[in-house]
């Protein structure tokens, strides 16, 4: 059991391989919002970002039963979306994203502090979709999912060293558009 | 303008050092890319997108056969990713290689290219025969590619003047009704007759 109160990951991962296909909507619930973030971010379209994060679950209900270690299911299904993102982006006639398509992200009520959303969360929007896809990666798993290097690299299969010079790079990319701010 | 920050901002985001050690300035750049990172966190609203996932894995998947039927004949995207130094070389293979179009045949200095043109709007096939090609009704078809059915053929011929008759549906031997001379064919037929000049007088 969860803190929240409901099933582990494996304990929902052990049901559905069990045959009971309605526990996978426990792991749906569990992480829809954190990977739709994820894939907005990558992708710079939220319509984009559902078909990518849809085709990931699928994906990963249709391959649990090699998920190795149910317990880090979390990781294991960041890496299905993320590899979904990279296919859309490599689709794409350019390599960047645009932004024009990006609706308004909802952001938290605290997230005034220190920063005024519309102009200013636009230029770092903008930054950050300027970033090449791999410091963009970086970037949202360490400071918007939360993660560490170590879960990064499972995510990416990227080396930690690396990771943390993309980490860098993004800080320094986002920390001058901010400076550039009227 | 991206400058380096310095690695204690970095050690410090990165939690590996404690913040308390950061002079007031580096403070400040850890607390605004802190608060930069909020802003962006907000997560977009997708309803429904639980139950398109839930109402396409309840689905009984498509049996292998078809899935590779399915992959056979739907459109797949490929990339070809190629250095420029081996663009060039495909590109000077090709110059090689390419032999330009087909020449066009060359006319002897006493020959000519007769057009023949006919009428026949409910033939199936129309041929031109002559003692050019024997009087043979499969050697010279003419065409009608547009079916409006008026039928035509270039033919090269040595410069001179030729007999010939139009063959329909392979059986019907009509003259040209638009030739300017005829010749009797002795029995009891008009052979029209073509003058061909030479394209190239010496």
């Amino acid at each position: 059991m969860t803190a929240g109160g409901g099933p582990s990951d494996a304990e929902a991962i052990a049901q559905v391989l069990a045959g009971d296909v309605e526990a996978f909507g426990v792991l749906i619930t569990r992480y829809e919002n954190g990977l739709l973030r994820f894939a907005t971010r990558m992708l710079g379209s939220r319509d984009a970002a559902a078909d990518a994060v849809a085709e990931g679950l699928v994906r990963a209900y249709r391959h649990l039963a090699t998920c190795r270690d149910p317990a880090r299911f979390r990781t294991w299904v960041y890496r299905i979306v993320a590899n979904r993102c990279k296919s859309h982006l490599a689709r794409r006639p350019i390599g960047d994203v645009s932004l024009d398509d990006v609706p308004p992200v909802a952001a938290p009520e605290d997230a005034g502090e220190g920063l005024e959303r519309s102009e200013q969360l636009e230029r770092l929007e903008r930054a950050l979709a300027r970033l090449a896809p791999e410091k963009r990666e970086a970037f949202v798993l360490k400071h918007l999912d939360g993660m560490s290097y170590e879960e990064m690299s499972v995510v990416t299969g990227a080396r930690i060293p690396t990771l943390k010079m993309r980490v860098h790079r993004a800080r320094e990319a986002l920390l001058a558009a901010l400076k550039e701010s009227p | 303008m991206i400058h380096d920050l310095d690695p204690r901002i970095h050690g410090a985001l990165d939690g590996e050092l404690d913040r308390a050690a950061l002079t007031p300035d580096e403070r400040a750049l850890v607390e605004r890319l802190d608060a930069a990172a909020r802003a962006l966190s907000g997560t977009p609203v997708v309803p429904g997108l639980s139950r398109r996932v839930m109402g396409i894995i309840r689905r009984p998947l498509a049996s292998p056969v078809a899935r590779f039927r399915r992959w056979l004949t739907s459109p797949q995207p490929v990339t070809l990713s190629l250095r420029p130094v081996y663009s060039l070389v495909i590109v000077a293979l090709a110059v090689v290689l390419w032999r330009g179009p087909v020449p066009a045949p060359m006319l002897g200095a006493h020959e000519g290219v007769a057009q023949f043109v006919a009428r026949f709007p409910e033939a199936h096939s129309v041929a031109v025969v002559g003692a050019f090609n024997d009087w043979r009704p499969e050697a010279t078809p003419l065409a009608d590619d547009d079916h409006d059915g008026v039928w035509d053929a270039r033919v090269i011929l040595p410069a001179g003047q030729h007999e010939y008759m139009f063959v329909v549906d392979g059986e019907r031997w009509v003259s040209d009704p638009l030739a300017g001379r005829y010749v009797d064919d002795g029995f009891g037929r008009q052979n029209a007759v073509l003058v061909v000049r030479p394209v190239r007088s010496e």
